[in-house]
This record gives structure tokens, C-alpha cells and sequence, in this order.
């Protein structure tokens, strides 16, 4: 812990959790509910068009914090907060006969882009300081709007398609290329092309023999696609007060996740700042890319399977002589 | 015999059994020939006594007429007539549409089983054709060709094997065979649950189509033929040109429905005796109104059963013998040979015709069983389209009992889509005048195929005859696509009654060649529809294909996750926390706010090890809920362990070291807020390698 107090704070955990969720009035099913992820998908695909979801929320709280003489002017409430919209909602939360914290937090759909984070947070007058945080959830829910099934686990996006169709015409002029990575926009996705004669065939087969190609080809494409979205979240990159900000959403994911191998003796703040001065400097050149390239193979696993990919490709070749 | 047009008929009959001419028996009676002429055609009744005396004169008992009883038939009766040649010296050399097909068995089985098709009886019942080849020898065999006449035949033989000419050939193997080994291979196709060879003798019906006519086709408008080639195909598998015919009619003719028997002989020209000949011969009772022509005569079953053409049942339907029969592809040559190819053809023309839903008759049933001297070799076997259709069988069924899907989910799931048909417009109007339909949707079926099967991805193409037109290999298909069979029913056999599905029928009737095996431009389509037709034809042709590609191409796409492969290299989570960083980090802070307001604090660092010493910024930051969180400075940074300051306001790590501490207190004056107000941390950055 890193984080210095500079007052007294509550010592016991507290801990947060969903009780239910409706959908104008209708019962979520628990199964878009997850209690080990921590994740409430709103996204049901029978109803897509909710106006509102009430979300109910439990908290339980230490016992030192109700006793007497402890803590005064305790309140506990449920901070929804979305980076992308700067919204934040403070619902208070009201106590129960036995002892937990419950509350309501309403959302409006259109006030939503995608994903709201919860917290629990207990405040309480400290040295004459009124609403002081004394304690606030290690870990937050995650609402998400947009997906349904309740996980935090995210993958950039793939999907098939014709490259050369008429539904397509912003692939169009990459008939010939057997995947395309679009780094635009709220969502990453990698196109993979189902005009390419043999692709979906090697990427989706289910047989031993295709294994290795399959996962050799996955590597590269994994590379490419790391690379690529590097390059684009090093320009999401912001400055404020001479300090690089991390940028959120799927470019700080990415750079949480890249960061480490790009720059290994850094800390992510450190290679934060390094990754954007190099950038505005104009470095975009020889060593950097090196390492990008670096990074983005590790992700992409590709030596392994490479390595893989060339075994078999020898043992087949012995077989043959 | 209160009906005059039974007698007539009846009258005609005994006289040409009888071989008496009409004007014969006007002199016997002494009346006028016309009076006779009258009886025949029904438009008058003899008076009693002369009714005595035709019957005395035709030797029947006293009140035959009354009854109808038939003159005695005798087998002398029945004789062979053959056609003499032209006058002019023309010589036909062979029956030209013979040599429109290849006279292999598949082709016939395709070409005959398609005429009982077209001539089923009883539209809620299957028409039952069934395939019997029988080499016969000995006893049987002499019983068979004197049956046949053959005496009277040899001498048309011998002078029509002119080893110079194909159809020479043909019948001078055939006679060397029958010679040589004194047998005789036989293939009779019966149809039961069909109308049989109804109709005058000379005039218009199905009788004289069949027996008297040259590309005559009698057939409604959604039949598979429209030529009437196919009958050439069961002459040309004979290899003496003849042909035995026994049929049972649906709708009785003279008044009698059983075993009307004719035999059809097909020489070219010849020279016998004095005599030239040219084309058909018949094998009949001679007609002395027509010159001693043979015509056909009911039959006693004694008769039938020594000429091989005994019915299985009173069904109605039609036998043909095919004597001498082989296979002109030369391919299949033993019964057993033989046997498996009409089997392996019925099979593949007719698959869908066998083919119905669950509880319901199908359109067709077909049998194939080999004989010698009537031992079975090869017992019956009745083609099952599942055995030798097993995908395409399953697509049909599942589109009769309605249980296709949209999409291609499992490995026996039956996809069922569109392809739509242009229909062009006609030259002539329809006298009807009403408006011709614009299009038509043909359905198409598609269903994943076993890895048994060594001709995938073809569709096959059918209309109303459920016979299979053209076959079409779907090339371009994606590779792993699964492998698949198609079946596309245009015209009536969409199920549909509607104008379109009659137009398409006829359009694509109109678009098949005297074979029936493809849908192209033809002499029909040109002359009956207008410009464009030929487009519309191949538009069709290539929309099939690309529906077919569609099917399986989406069918892959099984959702939006992306190959699982790829899916576990582009997680977006965050890192795993490194037990121990690469870094070094701030494992702890201590800290109070002294009496001045700045932070006093003890600060514990982990250190990675490595040879060259790591040297970082200590930094104090104020927390903000977001966006950059402001510095401090510090007042002082005092090195309590592992450490050293460089430039007064570096550490400087002891070199291998894992662990620092170091103290510090920071400058009020540089504080964004007072220290109480605000949370704070402590942290490490890298020096700028520039700055140093």
C-alpha cells in the first residue's frame, strides 16, 4: 500500500454485492448475474429495448463501525461512476434491521454508453470533517450494457466477413488480404476474411494435423492486431499538467497489457510517460518498433507456436524421404 | 347389345381375325359394302337373320353376337408383316432416332421408367415397374422363337446383317450369338398402376404413339418427355431391333382390357427374295382393310406366357421384350453385370420419384431381378434411394414432411432456400391471353453429406418428373466447407399450383434437349419464347451455384467470437500481477502530518536485483478522484537503507540489493491542498535518461 491517510479510516473490509435486477420492472435471470466476476450484464437480446434497470445493491460493513463512541454520522452508499460519459450517481444506502446496507441504483439507458463501475463507500465525520471515505470496496461491479453474458473477461473482437461483399464496402479495398484490423472508434476488431480461400477452414478446424498451422496462423494474426492497437493507444494517450494520462477503455488495456515487454524495467506510470515521450519526440523509429514488435509477439505467443509449426513441418518432411 | 358402337367394334374385330375384308363378308351376305361399313363404325345394326348368318359364317355359335364372344384365336392367326420399301428406292439404313441416344442400359432404364412415370394410372398410388433380364436356352428357347414366328423372321435377318452398315453389325452379332450359344438374354420392363397401350390401332392414342409412330410423343404438359425419342432407346437395346409388346389397359378398347400383344421389328432396308423392305415390321393379326398389316390382337395367356410376356398381376400396364438385349456401352456384359446396372441407373435417374414422406405412397418403385431359363441368379431387388441416395433422399424427405431449417446446424439438418427463375415471354400469346407470370422460385435443398460419399457437392436439378435433369458440380466451394448434396426442384415440383410453377415447367421443358439431361439453349426455346430466354436460363444456371455457396459459406459462421484459436491471443484483461516486478516499487508507506502541515513518511522499496544499480525519483502525489494527480515537492529525502541520493532528489539503489528505505518530508508550500484534506502516495519514476 502505497496510499497515505491522512486521518483515521476504517479498519475491517467491507464488502458490496448485487441482490437483484430488473429490467423495467422484470426480474434479470441471476445467470446475467455474476457474483465471482463481480458483473451484471444488461444486455439480453430478447429485450433490447429497456428503458431502465434497477439494480439493488447489499452492503456489509464491519461491527466496529456501528459501535458506540466510534464513528459518527455514518452513512454508506453506492457510487456508480462511467469513464466514458464522466457520469456519476451517489445512491445512498439505507440500513437494515439486520445490519447489512441496501439500495437502488437506477439506470437510464441513454444515459449509458457501456459500462458503469459501482463502489461501496462508507463515510463517516472525521476530526470535525464531515462525509470523510472511512472504507470503500476493494473490489467494484462492474453494469455492463453491452454484453450478455456476465464476465470482465474482454477479447478484441473478431468477425468473419466477405471482404469482397456488397455489405462490406469499407473492406473493399482489402479483397485481396486475408484479415483486417479496424483500431478505430470504441471497439477494436480484428476482420478476418471469408473470401480468403482456406482461412476459415485452417482457423476453425477441429482436427490434430491442423493444429499447428491453425495455431501458427492465429499467432501472426495476434500480432499483427497487438501491433497495430499499440500504435493507435500510444496516440490516446493524453496530457494533463505535463503528466500522460492513461487513456481508458480498450487503448489502457492494451497498454497495461503491451507496456510491460515494451519497456520491461519500467513500472506501467513510468513506461506510461516513456511510451509518450517517445512518441512526441518523433522516435517512432528502430529501437522502439523493435520492441513493439517484441511485445506484440509475446502477446501473440508466437514462438511458441511457430516452434511448434516447424516440428511438425520437419517430422512430416522425414516421413516423406 | 343394345349399344350398335360395341358390335361394330366387335364385328371388326372377328373379321380381322378372321382375315376377312369388309367387302368380303358384303358378298357373303349380299349387302352393299357400305351396309358392312356401317356395322363396323357403329352407325348401324344388321338385322337379326343376318346377324345368324355372320355368325355361321364366322363358325361361331348361335347368339355369340348377343354375348360377344370372341372367334377362336389361333396363333395362325398371327403373322408378320413388314413394311415394303419406298417406291422411289429411298432406303433407310436404320431407325434414326436410335442414334439420338446412346443405347447403354442406363439410358434405357432412364428413357422407359420415365414413360411409366408419365403414364401412371392411379395418381394416389406409386407406379411399380419392374426390370426382369432372362437368358433363356433349350426347350425354352425353341418354345420362345416359334412363338415368335422366328422362321418367318430368319430369312430378314440374314439379309439385314451387312456387316457394312452400324445397325448391320448390331444384328449380325446378335444372330452369331444366338447361334452360337443357343441362348437368348431377354430384358422385359413391365409397368403395373400405368393406363397401358390404349387407343385405336391407327388413329391418335397411346397405342399407335408407341407402336406405329416416329417422334411421337403423347404427353401432358409436366411429363418428362416431349419427343417421344425414349421408345427408340428399348429397340436400340435389342440387338435384333425387336421388341414384344403385352399390355393391360386401364381404359378397356374393343371392350377388352387384357393382353393386347403386338411385336414391332426394326430392320433397315433388305432384299428377301424378289422383295425389298424397308423400316418396321409388325407382328400382329393382318388387318385385310389395310392390306394384310399387322395390328395387335388379344392374346390368350398361352400364347403370352410362350412369347415371355406373362403379367405378374391384372394391374394395368405395359410389358416390353426387348430380345437380344444388351448393353450398347458394351460396359455390362454378364446377367450380373446387367443386373447392377439398371439397378445403379434406376437409382440415380430416379431416386427422388422412389422417395416420399413418412406414411405416404411414393411416385415410383422399381425392381430389377435376373433370371436364366427361370432360375433366379439375382433375386429381386427393389432400388431403395436411400441406399444409393442417402444425403439427397434425406433433403427430399425432409422438404415433403416439412421438417427443413433455415440454417445449416447439424449434420443431417436439411437447408431449404430459393433460386429465383426469370420466365421470358412466349412468341404467341396463350389463347387464354391472360398475363404470363415474370418469375419463378425454385427451391433448393441442401444437406451435409458423409465422408462415404466420393462425389460431394453437386446439386442435382428435377421438375415435376422428380427425374433428375442435370447434375451440377458447385465448384469454388470454401475450403472446409462441409461437404454436401443439393437437390433443386423447379416448376410443379416446388409443390406449387400456381400459374409460375406450370410456366417454369414448360419454360424448362422447352430448355432440355431430347435427352432430358440438361437445361440449355435448344431449338424449342428459341422458337417458342422470346429474346432473352436463353439468359434467363443461364442466370438461372449460375444462381443455383451461388446459393449453394451461400449455404455453406454461412453456415460456418457459427458467432461472433471469432476462431477460438485466435480468441485466447486477444484477451484485453489486465496483466497478471508479477509476483516480483521487473521494477522497483514502493512496498510501503508510513506517514503523519507534522505540526507544520507536510507529510512526514517512512517509505519500504522492493527492488528486482540486477548488476547495474537502479536509480529513481521518489515522488509524492495528492490523490484526485480523476485526472492527473498533482505533485508535491519534497523539503528533504533522507537514504535509510540500500540507498544513496544522487543530485538531491535521486536514489541511487545499492547495487544487487533487494530492498531500500528511505524517509522524506515534503514542502508545504509546494502542497495542491492541505495534506489533511486530500489522500496521498507515494511512488517511483524513472529518471529521464535524457537528463542524466
Amino acid at each position: 500500500m502505497k496510499t497515505l491517510f491522512p486521518y483515521r479510516t476504517l479498519f475491517g473490509e467491507i464488502s458490496l454485492e448485487v441482490k437483484e435486477a430488473r429490467l423495467d420492472g422484470k426480474l434479470l435471470p441471476l445467470t446475467m448475474i455474476s457474483v465471482m466476476e463481480r458483473v451484471v450484464a444488461l444486455h439480453q437480446i430478447e429485450r433490447d429495448d429497456w428503458e431502465r434497470a434497477r439494480v439493488v445493491f447489499r452492503m456489509r460493513t464491519p461491527e466496529e463501525l456501528m459501535k458506540p463512541d466510534e464513528w459518527a454520522d455514518v452513512a454508506c452508499a453506492a457510487v456508480l461512476a462511467e469513464k466514458k460519459t464522466n457520469l456519476r450517481i451517489v445512491t445512498p444506502l439505507k440500513r437494515q434491521p439486520d445490519g447489512s446496507w441496501i439500495g437502488v441504483i437506477e439506470l437510464h439507458r441513454d444515459w449509458h454508453l457501456g459500462q458503469a463501475e459501482v463502489e461501496g463507500l462508507v463515510t463517516a465525520t472525521v476530526d470535525g470533517v464531515a462525509g470523510r471515505v472511512i472504507a470503500r470496496t476493494e473490489r467494484h461491479w462492474t453494469v455492463d450494457l453491452q454484453v450478455h453474458t456476465p464476465t470482465r473477461k474482454k477479447t478484441v473482437k473478431t468477425l468473419w466477413a466477405d471482404f469482397a461483399s456488397d455489405d462490406n464496402p469499407y473492406l473493399n479495398p482489402y479483397r485481396m488480404d486475408p484479415w483486417a484490423i479496424e483500431a478505430a472508434g470504441d471497439e477494436p476488431i480484428v476482420y478476418l476474411n471469408s473470401g480468403f480461400e482456406g482461412l476459415q477452414f485452417i482457423l476453425e478446424s477441429n482436427t490434430r494435423a491442423d493444429r499447428a498451422v491453425q495455431d501458427t496462423l492465429a499467432g501472426q494474426i495476434a500480432t499483427d492486431c497487438w501491433t497495430a492497437l499499440f500504435n493507435t493507444a500510444t496516440y490516446a494517450i493524453d496530457v494533463e499538467d505535463d503528466q500522460p494520462q492513461w487513456p481508458g477503455g480498450w487503448h489502457e488495456s492494451v497498454l497495461r497489457r503491451m507496456l510491460p515487454d515494451v519497456f520491461p524495467n519500467h513500472s506501467p506510470d513510468d513506461a506510461l510517460s516513456e511510451i509518450f515521450e517517445r512518441r512526441s519526440a518523433g522516435e517512432g523509429g528502430g529501437e522502439l518498433q523493435t520492441q513493439i514488435l517484441h511485445a506484440a509477439i509475446k502477446q501473440a505467443r508466437t514462438s511458441k507456436s511457430l516452434g511448434t509449426f516447424i516440428r511438425t513441418l520437419r517430422t512430416i518432411a522425414k516421413e516423406e524421404m | 347389345m343394345d349399344d350398335s358402337n360395341d358390335f361394330g367394334i366387335w364385328l371388326g374385330r372377328q373379321l380381322r381375325r378372321q382375315g376377312m375384308s369388309q367387302a368380303e363378308l358384303a358378298q357373303r351376305l349380299d349387302v352393299t359394302r357400305a351396309a358392312v361399313s356401317a356395322w363396323v363404325t357403329g352407325r348401324a345394326v344388321p338385322r337379326l337373320e343376318k346377324i345368324r348368318t355372320i355368325e355361321e359364317i364366322l363358325g361361331l355359335m348361335t347368339g355369340s353376337v348377343m354375348t360377344l364372344d370372341e372367334v377362336p384365336d389361333s396363333a395362325g392367326n398371327v403373322v408378320w408383316y413388314h413394311r415394303p420399301a419406298h417406291r422411289d428406292g429411298g432406303r433407310e439404313l436404320g431407325n434414326a432416332a436410335a442414334f439420338a441416344f446412346d443405347s447403354d442400359l442406363r439410358v434405357l432404364a432412364r428413357e422407359a421408367t420415365q414413360n411409366s412415370l408419365d403414364e401412371r394410372w392411379d395418381k394416389s398410388r406409386e407406379v411399380r415397374v419392374r426390370y426382369t433380364l432372362h437368358e433363356i436356352s433349350g426347350e425354352r428357347l425353341y418354345r420362345f422363337l416359334d412363338a415368335l414366328h422366328w422362321n418367318d423372321l430368319e430369312a430378314h435377318y440374314e439379309a439385314a446383317a451387312d456387316r457394312s452398315t452400324k445397325v448391320g453389325r448390331i444384328i449380325a452379332n446378335g444372330l452369331q450369338e444366338l447361334r452360337e450359344k443357343s441362348s437368348l438374354l431377354l430384358l422385359r420392363i413391365d409397368d403395373y398402376n400405368a393406363y397401358g397401350l390404349d387407343g385405336p390401332e391407327y388413329g391418335d392414342g397411346r397405342f399407335a404413339a408407341v407402336v406405329r409412330r416416329q417422334l411421337d410423343s403423347l404427353k401432358s404438359s409436366t411429363a418428362g418427355g416431349s419427343y417421344g425419342l425414349g421408345k427408340a432407346t428399348i429397340w436400340a437395346a435389342s440387338r435384333l431391333g425387336l421388341v414384344l409388346i403385352n399390355s393391360t389397359l386401364a381404359e378397356p378398347h374393343e371392350g377388352r382390357a387384357a393382353r393386347r400383344v403386338i411385336g414391332r421389328l426394326d430392320l433397315p432396308w433388305r432384299q428377301v427374295g424378289d422383295d425389298a423392305y424397308a423400316g418396321p415390321s409388325w407382328l400382329g393379326e393382318p388387318d385385310a382393310e389395310r392390306g394384310g398389316t399387322a395390328c395387335s390382337w388379344w392374346a390368350d395367356t398361352e400364347t403370352v406366357q410362350s412369347l415371355e410376356l406373362t403379367r405378374k398381376s391384372d394391374a394395368p400396364g405395359t410389358s416390353f421384350l426387348i430380345v437380344g438385349a444388351h448393353d450398347g456401352s458394351g460396359e455390362a456384359t454378364t446377367l450380373e453385370e446387367m443386373h447392377a446396372a439398371l439397378v445403379k441407373g434406376l437409382a440415380e435417374s430416379f431416386w427422388a420419384s422412389m422417395v416420399s414422406a413418412e406414411k405416404t405412397k411414393p411416385m415410383l418403385e422399381a425392381s430389377v431381378v435376373a433370371l436364366r431359363d427361370g432360375q433366379v441368379i439375382r433375386p429381386e431387388e427393389r432400388v431403395n434411394p436411400d441406399k444409393y441416395e442417402p444425403a439427397r433422399s434425406r433433403a427430399l424427405r425432409a422438404f415433403y414432411e416439412g421438417s427443413t431449417v433455415d440454417e445449416l446446424t447439424s449434420a443431417d439438418a436439411v437447408v431449404k432456400t430459393t433460386v429465383r427463375l426469370g420466365l421470358p415471354t412466349l412468341r404467341e400469346r396463350p389463347a387464354g391471353g391472360e398475363a404470363q407470370p415474370a418469375e419463378h422460385d425454385a427451391i433448393l435443398l441442401l444437406t451435409p453429406t458423409d465422408g462415404e460419399d466420393d462425389a460431394p457437392n453437386k446439386i442435382v436439378c428435377m421438375r415435376s418428373s422428380r427425374m433428375t435433369v442435370m447434375t451440377r458440380t458447385v465448384s469454388d466451394v470454401p475450403m472446409g466447407a462441409p461437404r454436401f448434396q443439393a437437390v433443386l426442384l423447379a416448376g410443379v415440383a416446388t409443390g406449387s399450383s400456381a400459374s409460375d410453377a406450370y410456366a417454369a415447367e414448360a419454360f424448362l421443358r422447352a430448355a432440355e434437349p431430347p435427352e432430358h439431361n440438361d437445361w440449355k439453349k435448344t431449338d424449342d426455346l428459341t422458337a417458342l419464347y422470346a429474346r432473352g430466354a436463353v439468359a434467363r436460363i443461364n442466370d438461372f444456371r449460375t444462381a443455383m451455384l451461388q446459393e449453394a455457396r451461400r449455404l455453406v459459406r454461412s453456415s460456418e459462421r457459427k458467432s461472433d467470437d471469432g476462431p477460438a484459436a485466435l480468441r485466447d491471443l486477444l484477451s484485453l484483461d489486465p496483466p497478471p500481477i508479477q509476483r516480483i516486478p521487473g521494477f522497483p516499487t514502493v512496498r510501503q508507506v508510513e506517514g503523519v502530518i507534522r505540526g507544520d502541515g507536510a507529510w512526514q513518511v517512512r517509505v519500504e522499496i522492493r527492488l528486482p536485483e540486477r548488476e547495474d544499480p537502479w536509480v529513481m525519483v521518489p515522488v509524492l502525489r495528492f490523490l484526485t478522484r480523476s485526472g492527473p494527480k498533482p505533485r508535491a515537492q519534497w523539503a528533504e529525502i533522507v537514504p535509510e537503507s540500500g540507498c544513496e541520493l544522487v543530485d538531491g532528489e535521486l536514489l541511487k539503489f545499492t547495487s544487487g540489493g533487494k530492498t531500500a528505505v528511505f524517509t522524506g518530508v515534503s514542502d508545504v508550500t509546494s502542497h495542491p491542498v492541505t495534506a489533511q484534506m486530500a489522500l496521498a502516495e507515494v511512488d517511483l519514476m524513472s529518471t529521464k535518461e535524457t537528463a542524466s
